[in-house]
Formats: C-alpha cells, structure tokens, sequence
C-alpha cells in the first residue's frame, strides 16, 4: 500500500511515490497496485449531495481502498460500481458500523475486500477487528492486513483470519510468507486454521 | 507436575526457533530496535542497567528439581552464579549477554521450560497459591485451571498485542494467597449449587495507580471460564486506552466506564461467544488432569512415630522453624516447608547456583521432586514428611534457607531495585538488609508478629509496596534518591472481614496503603520502621491483634504522631502522594 502524500490527500487523487509493497495471497508474493483513496475535507462535507460527488469519489477502476467513513457516507453509491472498492477499518473504528442490514450481517454487495490496518504493530485493535468481521459479522471475502505488517506478526494475523496481506517495506515478503509457517500447533480454538504450507 | 506433550513441546521449540531468527535479523540490521523491543520483551528480554534481564516462566510456581537444575547450569553459564525470584513466581537472570539467550532459550526448552510472555503488551505467566494442590482449605485444585489459562493465553493470536500488560491470579482456597485483589483478573474459586465456578475480579492492580479489583461476576461456571476472559480480553483490547501507557491498564478502563458498564460490555461480548469453541468440557479439564503427575502419597504415614513435636520442646530454634516456616498439609503426615530467601544479607529471592542444586537434591530426597516458587520469594517444598522435618531442618540450615521469619518483618519482599534495574529511581537491597539487621533479634520479631513489608524501588511497585503492611516506595526527589512510606497495604482478596484466632472481628480484603507523609533519606529508614513498630505494639489490644489491624482500627493518626512526633512535618506538602 503506497502512502498518500499530504498534497495528494487533499487533492484526493494518489499515485504511487515509493517502490511497490509487497502482497502476499494465496500462498504467493505478488505486487501490490491496490490505492488508498484519501477522500478530500470537501467530499466528506458534502456527504449525501448527489450532484458533486462524481468528482469527490476515486475513479470506476480497480483496486482502490476507501476509509470505513467514507464507505458508510457513501455506501448507495460505492456499492453499485463497476469496479468494487475495498473498505479500511482502522483500529478507532467499529466494524459493527458496517451492518446496515440484517441483525449481525454483513452486506458483501460491492466490497472487494476489507483492509485492517496497522499503524504500529503494538496496537492489537485490528486483531479484535478481523475476528470480529470474520467471527460475528460473517465476512468472508478477502481481509487483508495493511500498514506495520511485520514477519512476526504473520502467524498471529493469519489466525485471526487474515488471508492477504501488505507487508511492510525492509520485511523480506518470502519471510514473511514462510512465517505462516511459524507454529504448526496452537491451542486456542475458534480461531482460523492456518494451512500449512511447505517451507521455502 | 505437568508434563508436555508433543503439541506443548512443538510450540516451545518452535518459538525458540523464532526468537533465534528475531535476534539474528536485529544483530544483522533487519529488524529494527523499535520492531525487535516489543519481540523480544513478549520473550522475556529486557535491556537493563548493566546488562539484558532474562525472566523466565514458571507457571504458577510450579518447578521439577531437574528444571531447577537446569536453572543453576543457566546460571553458572551464562549469568554470575546465581539467579532472582520475583514477586510473579518468575525468575530472572541479571547477565545474560543478547547473542546468548537463543542458546539460554533451547536448554530451556529441554526441560519444558520457555520465556514466553513474561514481559511485554500480553497475558502474563497466570500466577496462583503457593501451596495449590496442597492446601487443606481448598476448595478446588487450581493447578488444573492455571495449566488451562496458561494454553488458552501462550501465543494468543488476539491478544498478543494489548494496550498493556495484563496478569490473571487463581485462588483455589477459601483464603487468598495469591492476591486476587491486585491483578487485573482475580480469579477466586467458589461453589453453587454443588457445582464448581469462580467470582471474577476485574481492574486490580499496582503500579502508578494502585487499585483493587472490582468484583464483576459473582459466580462464573467453570465451562465458561475461558470464554468469559476472552470477552474480558476484547473488550480491554479494543478499548483500553493507548495514548498514555500510564492509563492503559484495564482498571483505568473499568474505573473511566464504571464497574458496572464494563461489566455490561464483557456481558454483550460474552453473549455472542459463550456457547463457542472455547468452552470448556469435561473431557477438557480430564485431559490438562491427566497431564499432571500427581504425588503418590503414604496414607500410613500419619500412623507412624513422628519425633517432630518431642525434638522442637527441646530447641527452640528448632521450634521456631517450625513455628514459621511449616504449613499445614491436606494429607495427613505430610507438611509444605518454606525455604526462606529472605537471610539477612541476601538480596530478597536471590539464590545461588550452589542452593538451587542442593535444594534440587532436598526436593528429592524429602518430597517428590517439586518445588514451589512463591509470590513473596520464597521457595516451598510441597510434601514433607513431618517425621523427618528435624532431618530437614539441619539440612537447610547449612544451606542458609531456614531463616524462620516467613510472615514476619524481615520476609521482605523487594524488587532488584536501582542496583540493577533501569527503571528503579531508588535502591530496594540495601534497604532490605539495613532493615533485616535492623530486626535481627528473633524474639522482638515474633513479639512483633505478623507484619508484610515490602520494598519497590519506584512506582512501577514490583516489590509489591501498596500491599505491604508497611510498604517503602523509593522516589527520586531532584536526583536524589528518598523512600515514601506507607501503611495499612493488605495483598488478601476475599472477604472483607474475618475472625482472628481470639474470636475478634479484624478488617480483611485486599488495601492499598496509604502514605503517612514526607519522604525519608535511605539512612532514616530503620528508624522509621522501628518507630512504626513501637506505636503499634503500645496501641494493640492484644497479640492477636496484627499490626495491620492496628492500622485500620486506629488510622494513621497514632503512627504519624510516632514517626514525625508531634510537629507539623506530617502537613508539608511533601505528603501528597507521588
């Protein structure tokens, strides 16, 4: 995940200014060329004005992250797209804001995946988050994990149900993909079994 | 003892396999300081004033005598030849070097021992009574629930990341040794109905901001132990507070909701859960049993000729020991012996390499090879005959370790204090032992009875100072360092009153200390507990009224006249608390 400058964020257009993140999926390391769309203070402003918003969204395209907020403000609209967005819950956020629905439910109509971020990776929130997206709110599209997503925290993210993930640039991504690999047993159950690959 | 099996084993070495690779990719450059200190604390690996600190899990204070051999070959190799008891039934090496511990790691690993979460943001090593499994007022063995909260926290992938750190006590007996009160969870056995659960204590603690736990559920059923603290565990994790390490523990969160909204939270959380995976069956609680070795008691032993009681009316120094330091046992015959750390001289819970292989050897020869590791530092042998505690004494006493003050003064519980801990603002050993001399006259130490005092060389409060009877905070004051005093600490949960022997009625529960005023300078110390001593012994009502008593039918009022005499010194401004 490349991240916005400040000039771009209020532009609300990003492109990439740093080498590619790495994605891991699937047992693979692949390029990451997904976006995080930093709304502009305008857009969030002018939630529910139909007219302007075409300006204020990121572009029908693939592959673009938008903020739990913004999702929410703008839900009607994101999820008839042609291209699906991807949703950030970051760990302040409520994942039981995503129910519009039924009691519990999660509507996965137009939601390509839903990322949880990392700013540190001392901050256990987005663990909580994905058990409870996977656990209580029946998501079972991609979750990605996003942001401070170290080798070391591999075995742990994947438990909580993970099953993408952008690894921090300097965390060598074929490390992090055999960390899986870390623990061939565990002892809490109701937690996601990790299929164990072979190592490298 | 419980022993591993092979899923236990995997995972002790797999993680020895991962911290390996953690500390070779810092030593090489690829994993940062700021990424590897969180790593390597979860593994118990502190970076201290002189040297990295290893502590090392001791699951509910539970050891085999070949783990403590194993523990005296870490010392001699790679410490100084000699290793410390803390107050969380841990012990911690003081020299380890960083390239090192890998190895330290693997050998630990041999004898089914590890690291794993003794420090750091994470569910630390579940702490209990030590003399669980063998107290006659048990109500169940919390042994059995301890190993089953050790597996549920080790390397929990939810809550390995919390906003602090976060320790769970088990009582399994109608009295509390295991201070249920100042844990973060206390968890205090009980019964309804004839079936087994626990009451559930939330948001106890020490530290900056001591408190004691709030009761939350007053019976929780045993199926539901692990479900109930999962709900606990995210509530906390998802709310508890981490802009300020300070105000991140879970009793802020329980204090800043209330009790009551906390527990309503862990309610909503618990409702969605409670009938999942993790709760617990019979066929759960029969396997963690089966996994314990279980002593093979001598049921003849209480009918054979026990000298004990002929041999202490002859010696008193025998009797004293015996007074002291030998509890009772729920098998006829047998007795549990404290192995005091607490000679005058000896940094509180340090023991030699030397002492770990001959108490090793004693565990063997006088029980069944298990030893316990007590919250107050010491070490108990859990099943001794009584008909050869002569034998034994003598033994211990060549040893050192038949110092017979356990719960009285000189039982000093302290941390390392600033002789070798970064944090300490103050030294802690010094003062032990200037106090300990101070007290050196055995029969002015039982004139004074039970009395805790405890030692923490700042407010971090390992030494456990907000419970002491008398407790001694050092505080750094422009520099320099100064100790802070307070009393009326209680480290007990459970009731709030009980009887004492005469029949009186005497405060009980779980108490924070309160600070009687102005700071002191190192040298003043002695003094100032001799003098605390003297105003308790003019103002109880008879012996069996214990000096904490003292302090909460009378207050403070008597002490502070007794300490500061009858000036003003006691309303400097000095006196707010720290």
């Amino acid at each position: 995940m490349t991240q916005a400058t400040l000039e771009q964020s209020q532009a609300g257009v990003q492109h990439e200014t740093a080498g590619p993140t790495h994605l891991l999926k699937a047992g693979a390391v692949i390029v990451d060329d997904w976006h995080e769309w930093v709304p502009s203070p305008q857009s969030s402003e002018e939630n529910g004005n139909q007219h302007a918003a075409s300006d204020h969204f990121p572009p029908d395209e693939p592959h673009w992250i938008v903020p739990l907020s913004f999702w929410l403000k703008n839900e009607a609209t994101l999820r008839v797209r042609q291209h699906s967005v991807g949703i950030r819950v970051d760990p302040a956020d409520d994942p039981f804001d995503l129910v519009t629905t039924a009691p519990d439910t999660l509507d996965p109509t137009g939601i390509a995946l839903i990322a949880v971020a990392f700013p540190n990776f001392n901050d256990g929130r987005g663990y909580s988050h994905a058990y409870t997206l996977r656990a209580h709110l029946g998501w079972h599209g991609e979750l990605r994990a996003v942001g401070d997503v170290l080798i070391d925290t591999m075995f742990y993210l994947a438990r909580c149900g993970f099953d993408s993930y952008a690894v921090k640039p300097g965390h060598d991504p074929h490390a992090a993909l055999d960390a899986l690999n870390t623990f061939s047993q565990r002892y809490q159950r109701g937690y996601t079994e990790v299929a164990t690959a072979p190592r490298r | 003892m419980y022993l591993y099996d092979k899923v236990d084993q995997q995972i002790v070495d797999e993680r020895v396999a991962q911290f390996a690779d953690q500390t070779r990719r810092f030593l090489a450059g690829t994993l940062t300081d700021e990424e590897f200190r969180p790593l390597r604390l979860q593994n118990g690996l502190y970076i201290q004033r002189l040297a990295p600190m290893l502590r090392v899990a001791i699951p509910y204070g539970m050891l085999a005598s070949h783990q403590l051999r194993t523990l005296s070959y870490i010392a001699d190799r790679w410490d100084k030849g000699y290793g410390h008891f803390s107050t969380r039934q841990n012990i911690q090496f003081n020299w380890p070097k960083l390239e090192d511990v890998p190895d330290i790691l693997a050998e630990l690993a041999k004898v089914q021992m590890h690291c794993i979460q003794t420090s750091g943001n994470c569910i630390r090593n579940t702490t209990t009574d030590h003399f669980a499994g063998i107290a006659p007022d048990e109500i169940v063995n919390p042994l059995l629930w301890c190993e089953l909260i050790r597996q549920w926290s080790t390397l929990h992938p939810e809550f390995a990341f919390l906003p602090r750190k976060f320790k769970i006590a088990v009582s399994g007996a109608t009295h509390d040794r295991a201070a249920v009160g100042v844990h973060d969870i206390g968890l205090q056995a009980s019964t309804q109905d004839g079936e087994i659960g626990f009451t559930v204590w939330v948001g106890g603690g020490l530290g900056r901001t001591p408190m004691v736990g709030k009761r939350i559920r007053a019976f929780l059923p045993w199926q539901d132990l692990l479900t109930y603290m999962q709900a606990i565990l995210r509530v906390y994790n998802l709310h508890g507070r981490r802009d300020n390490k300070y105000k991140a523990r879970i009793k802020i969160l329980v204090k800043e909701l209330t009790p009551e909204v906390f527990a309503q939270e862990v309610e909503t959380e618990w409702q969605r859960i409670k009938d999942g995976p993790n709760k617990l069956t019979a066929e759960d609680v029969k396997r963690i049993e089966s996994q314990f070795t279980w002593p093979e008691y001598d049921v003849g032993l209480a009918d054979q000729d026990d000298p004990t009681d002929g041999i202490a009316q002859d010696n008193p120094a025998f009797a004293s020991w015996i007074k002291r330091c030998v509890h009772p046992h729920r098998v006829p015959g047998y007795r549990a012996v404290t192995l005091s750390l607490k000679a005058t001289g000896v940094p509180p819970g340090d023991i030699t390499s030397a002492q770990m292989l001959a108490v090793a050897d004693i565990a063997d020869k006088y029980g069944f090879g298990e030893v316990r590791v007590s919250h107050e530092q010491n070490l108990i042998l859990s099943d001794v005959p009584s008909r050869r505690l002569h034998e034994l004494w003598q033994e211990l006493k060549a040893l050192n370790l038949a110092s017979p003050n356990i719960g009285m003064l000189t039982n000093i519980i302290a941390c390392p204090g600033g002789d070798f801990c970064a944090l300490a603002n103050a030294v802690s050993i010094p003062v032990a032992r200037a106090i300990q001399e101070r007290f050196d006259n055995l029969d002015y130490l039982y004139e004074i009875g039970e009395l805790d005092l405890n030692i923490s060389g700042c407010i971090n409060a390992c030494g456990h100072h907000h419970v002491g009877h008398i407790g001694i905070l050092g505080v750094d004051k422009a520099g320099e360092e100064w100790y802070q005093v307070t009393i009326g600490g209680r480290q007990s949960g459970g009731a709030d009153q009980a009887y004492d022997d005469k029949g009186v009625l005497r405060a009980g529960g779980a108490s924070i200390g309160k600070i009687i005023g102005p700071s002191f300078a190192r040298d003043e110390i002695p003094d100032v507990v001799e003098k605390l001593v003297q105003t308790y012994l003019t103002c109880r009502d008879s012996e069996a009224e214990r000096f904490v008593d003292v302090v909460a039918r009378l207050g403070l009022a008597p002490f502070k006249v007794g300490v500061y005499g009858e000036s003003d010194r006691t309303h400097d401004k000095e006196a707010t608390p720290a």
